[in-house]
């Protein structure tokens, strides 16, 4: 168990942040964060898929692109993004837009990632910042497996009616 | 300061993964129940659903009384209405990419070490 896991929060309807610190200086977590081939090692593609295209050129203007496949379809899903703001090994700020093998958008948003070092430990925050309230509250309820999701709306309904 | 949530989260997970713990929250949802009328609908024995009930006590979903010989169940439902659950599954989905994130770093600062030495 890592000392200190991952904080997931949503401070405004439409934003959630991550923080997460990493027992490494933080020109490392950068390279590890944007460099194609540090990228594929943690960068997991769902069971059963793999990552096809993988590339990111952390410089104002750079692109972000990344797919993957499944034995259905290639590709199954895209990410493109452009990176709008970087100031080397302390922030990077990149649009992003998941689609599917289709083209069909499923989700963009604008994904901000600062990172600082104390004592040879960085700490990182990524604000992924979402167009609506729905499109985020889709990007949280898009991690839970269907399962668990049957399960919730049992509950909310569940919950809607009073004790 | 933030606490870390997952131990309490790990139960309320493992409380909801059951059908036969779901149904008891359903039949309790209606309002306090005994330990008889939560075991009969679902034919199950009394020590059966004694053993799910313990399973959500100790999620602190049911809390139960004992009157008599009754054992009077009644549903706690702010840990379903807490946020963090919400965000649980999202949240360990990126703590697993961290986690490789985490191996990967130490495999780079090894990577470095032989190169600042001859420096």
């Amino acid at each position: 168990m890592h000392p200190s896991g991952l904080q997931v929060s949503t401070p405004t309807d439409t934003t959630i942040v991550l923080t997460r610190t990493f027992n490494a200086p933080r020109r490392l977590v950068w390279e590890a964060m944007f460099t194609p081939d540090r990228m594929r090692r943690w960068m997991l593609p769902p069971p059963g898929w793999t990552t096809t295209v993988c590339e990111c050129e952390a410089r104002v203007g750079g692109a972000l692109r990344v797919a993957w496949k499944s034995e259905e379809a290639d590709p199954a899903m895209t990410l493109q993004g452009v990176f709008t703001e970087v100031v080397l090994h302390e922030r990077a700020v990149h649009t992003e837009r998941m689609a599917l093998g289709s083209g069909q958008t499923i989700g963009s948003l604008l994904e901000t990632h600062e990172f600082t070092e104390k004592d040879g430990v960085t700490t990182m925050r990524i604000t992924q910042a979402y167009d609506s309230k729905e499109a985020r509250d889709g990007a949280i309820a898009s991690g839970m497996d269907q399962g668990m999701e049957a399960c919730y709306e049992r509950l909310d309904t569940l919950l809607a009616r009073p004790a | 300061m933030v606490v870390d949530q997952s131990p309490r989260l790990d139960r309320v997970f493992h409380a909801l993964a059951h059908p036969a713990r779901r149904a008891i929250i359903r039949q309790l949802s209606g309002g306090e129940r005994n330990l008889s009328e939560l075991a009969s609908p679902l034919r199950m024995t009394f020590p059966a659903a004694t053993k799910h009930v313990r399973v959500l006590e100790r999620a602190d979903l049911v809390r139960r009384r004992v009157v008599g010989r009754q054992h009077l169940c009644r549903l706690r439902a702010a840990p379903l209405r807490d946020a963090t659950l919400w965000t649980e599954q999202f949240r360990r989905n990126w703590e697993a990419r961290f986690r490789a994130l985490d191996e990967l770093l130490d495999e780079m600062k090894s990577e470095e070490q032989p190169r600042s030495r001859r420096r």
